[in-house]
């Protein structure tokens, strides 16, 4: 059993990093999708919307081939890694997009009229004032999402990236101990997912206490 | 286009509606320089509308806005009337300060902070004259001792004080106040209204939203009654508030009074 957490424990770099920056890429790139959707010209909104439900409702695994396939293949050649990452960014971008637009239009209305009238353009008056309610308020949703992508990050192996799965898949063709290697996999995720929980937990206290008091 | 010298406000023809249902009927209303007018009337006569369509939160559909004898809300292309943009609105609206009946204090900043945020980032004032500035307007509305709280930490009636401090940090011409003690227990509405009481004595040109018949009376100069979206009556504090004319005005105030 250690022998098999000694082995799987080599995916947890690759499993942790294909998370990290795909989240990261979605939580650049969800900011102006969610500005988009917010846009007051209805073709630019529709656009968006488009954008954001065509991408949420194709398989991470099917999105992951695909990038694989499409650029992957053509004159830039991705490595395994670089394919992961563009196609479960892609898809953090469109679910973190629909997380900001929420938590921004969650700020109450009181708050947009007073920046109107204390003459705050409009870029200060989101950075001063809107999005530090907003994000507050996105951060639990988020955080849920990322215990998500971390678990659909498995696709990755598929394609081959050297990830948990990965690792754990091949071991179990050589030993035929399925079981319990994918055991291991399963408590190496949950180990690596409770951190971010704790977060969610702890950001969610914290803002029941803001509203509270 | 005559440009009267003592007007400070002028509305002509100011018409507000929501999708098909029209609140503001055609209402002309001047205010004078260091004026206080109250408007008073019952729920849904347009008051909180018409207050709202001088700083542009509620776009009127027709009629104008003149402050300083200057049109605003509108650039004039090539002959023709358009909405003006953010900027231009803006450009107006550091001009006119408002306090809200929901005070509208930005929550995760602290008292201090909620007064610095405007003069820096829409005046351009420095954060050390700002930070100086906000410093004088709380102190001016007695809460020099609540700086560093957040407004959750302070009971409704400091909140809309330092809402009042925040407006006037912005050196507005003419101060907008929405119901401003409609939020609060009448013993806390007391300070908010002495706040204000003072700051008329003090020359500032207000048009106040209220129900406080009371405040009308002692504190305003005119008193203008709407009811259904138009202005039935309007005339010095004293006159409107006794003798009303219009047998509207009178039901509304008989009413008020005998509650």
């Amino acid at each position: 059993m250690l022998d098999f957490a000694e082995s799987l424990v080599r995916g947890v770099g690759q499993t942790v990093s294909i998370t990290a920056c795909a989240f990261l890429i979605g939580a650049v790139l969800g900011f102006p999708l969610a500005l988009l959707r917010r846009s007051r010209n209805v073709l630019v909104r529709w656009g968006a919307a488009l954008v954001i439900d065509t991408v949420r409702s194709i398989p991470p695994i099917v999105v992951v081939f695909l990038v694989f396939y499409s650029v992957g293949s053509g004159a830039v050649r991705l490595g395994t890694f670089q394919a992961a990452v563009i196609g479960l960014g892609a898809i953090s971008a469109a679910y973190l997009a629909e997380i900001y637009r929420a938590g921004i239009e969650s700020v109450a209305s009181g708050q947009w009229e007073a920046a109107n009238a204390l003459a705050l353009p409009s870029r200060k008056m989101y950075v001063h004032v809107i999005l530090p309610q907003a994000l507050l308020v996105a951060i639990p949703p988020a955080a849920t999402f990322a215990i998500g992508l971390l678990k659909d990050s498995a696709v990755a192996s598929v394609i081959g990236a050297q990830d948990i799965t990965f690792f754990a898949f091949q071991e179990s063709q050589a030993t035929l101990q399925g079981l319990t290697i994918f055991l291991v996999a399963a408590v190496l995720y949950i180990a690596l997912s409770l951190p971010v929980a704790g977060l969610a937990r702890w950001s969610d206290h914290a803002l029941s206490k803001r509203v509270a008091t | 286009m005559p440009v009267t010298t003592t007007a400070l406000l002028e509305l002509r023809d100011i018409c507000v509606s929501y999708k098909h249902h029209q609140v503001v009927h055609n209402v002309d209303l001047t205010v004078d320089r260091g004026e206080v007018v109250a408007l008073i009337g019952p729920s849904g006569a347009g008051k909180s509308s018409l207050l709202r369509s001088i700083n542009f939160l509620e776009e009127p559909n027709q009629g104008q806005v003149l402050l300083a004898g200057q049109r605003v809300g509108v650039l004039d292309r090539r002959g023709r009337a358009v909405p003006a943009n953010r900027r231009q609105l803006a450009e107006h609206r550091r001009h006119v300060g408002m306090v809200f009946q929901s005070f509208n204090l930005f929550p995760h900043l602290s008292a201090l902070e909620n007064v610095i945020l405007a003069q820096v980032h829409g005046l351009g004032r420095s954060r050390s004259a700002a930070r100086e500035r906000a410093r004088q307007e709380l102190e001016h509305v007695g809460l020099s001792d609540k700086s560093n709280m957040r407004p959750a930490s302070c009971s409704g009636g400091q909140q809309q004080r330092i809402a009042i401090a925040r407006a006037l940090a912005m050196d507005p011409m003419l101060m907008l106040f929405d119901e401003p003690t409609s939020a609060l227990d009448p013993e806390l509405g007391i300070e908010v209204l002495n706040t204000m009481r003072r700051l008329a004595d003090e020359g500032m040109t207000m048009v106040v939203v209220t129900h406080e018949m009371h405040f009308a009376e002692e504190v305003a100069d005119r008193v203008v009654f709407m009811a259904d979206g138009r202005i039935v009556e309007q005339g010095p504090a004293s006159e409107v508030m006794n003798n009303p004319r219009h047998e509207r005005t009178q039901r509304f105030l008989s009413a008020v009074k005998n509650r």
